[in-house]
């Protein structure tokens, strides 16, 4: 009668021996050709340009005319004597009734 | 750098194929097909080891912008080849395709034959090797998939726990603790096996 220890051994090694002998089996030449048209429809490599790398290369170079537009903006603003705050404020002490209608529907 | 004996170097061809020369992965894929072979064939069940083999090179070729020249081609698809082993286990246990039965009477059987007997491999090599390799993905498929892969590289084929964790992009001391865990974890099965 075989110890335990011993079985377990021997079962270990038979199953050692078999994972190693699965590198034998045989296996067909297509996988080859349809690897290369697989890839071969994949178009070219593609060359790794993140949407950071994008961003770096094209949208910072846009910062100085987006800089450019805010302060014009801003002058247009002044210029026109824009200022929303003022402007609802005036309305809600002048109209209040209308204000608060107007914010129920 | 061009070798005049071995052809194009790895890194030579990897900037042709950058530079819009698909045709040229051909040439990598010849080199180093019999080794990803080698590594699928291990790790994957037979029906799926073409596919999966054309997986790797797909693969391969997607992340090749990323190669980084100075290192092993060799090493960096070897990484590959078991990431994508371990994805396609990853989607089985997440899908169940695959049986989970138990053993049939006959593995029982022949287990039950094979550890009595006086001899430790009377039995014949080939059906030696067919029983033993379903009882070996039977026990393997108690574990999870991460535990499979690390204990097959650690323990079946002899990788270091370093060389399995870059292998995996695990951290070395995960690798650790995995392999030791899913070795007590299969012995723990065996016994179970081998009590009834």
């Amino acid at each position: 009668m075989k110890s335990l220890g011993h079985k377990l051994g021997v079962l270990k090694k038979i199953l050692c021996q078999a994972y190693h002998e699965k590198e034998n089996i045989n296996v067909g030449d297509q996988w080859q050709l349809n690897a290369m048209r697989r890839i071969r429809n994949l178009g070219p490599v593609q060359s790794g340009l993140s949407f950071f790398m994008l961003f770096e290369q094209f949208v910072w170079r846009l910062t100085p005319a987006t800089c450019l537009l805010i302060i014009v903006g801003a002058i247009i603003f002044l210029k026109l004597g824009f200022f929303p705050d003022y402007d609802v404020l005036t309305l809600f002490i002048n109209d209040t009734e209308e204000l608060s209608l107007a914010q129920l529907f | 750098m061009q070798n005049h004996l071995t052809g194009p170097s790895d890194v030579e061809i990897v900037r042709r194929i950058i530079d819009g020369d698909v045709n040229s992965f051909e040439l990598l894929l010849k080199k180093y097909q019999d080794h990803v072979l080698r590594i699928v064939k291990k790790h994957i069940p037979y029906s799926e080891v073409e596919e999966m083999a054309q997986d790797v090179f797909v693969r391969a070729y997607q992340a090749l912008a990323n190669f980084k020249k100075e290192g092993s081609f060799k090493q960096w698809l070897s990484s590959i080849a078991v990431r994508t082993c371990y994805d396609f286990w990853r989607k089985q246990y997440r899908s169940r395709e695959l049986p989970m039965s138990d053993l049939s009477e006959r593995h029982r059987d022949w287990l039950e034959k094979t550890l009595s007997s006086e001899s430790d491999l009377s039995f014949s090599e080939e059906s030696r090797a067919k029983e033993a390799g379903e009882l070996l993905d039977w026990a393997l498929s108690k574990l999870s998939a991460k535990d499979r892969v690390v204990l097959e590289l650690v323990y079946l084929e002899g990788f270091s726990v370093k060389e399995a964790a870059d292998l995996l992009s695990l951290s070395v001391s995960n690798v650790k603790v995995r392999s030791f865990r899913s070795r007590k974890k299969l012995e723990k099965i065996l016994t179970a096996l081998i009590s009834t």
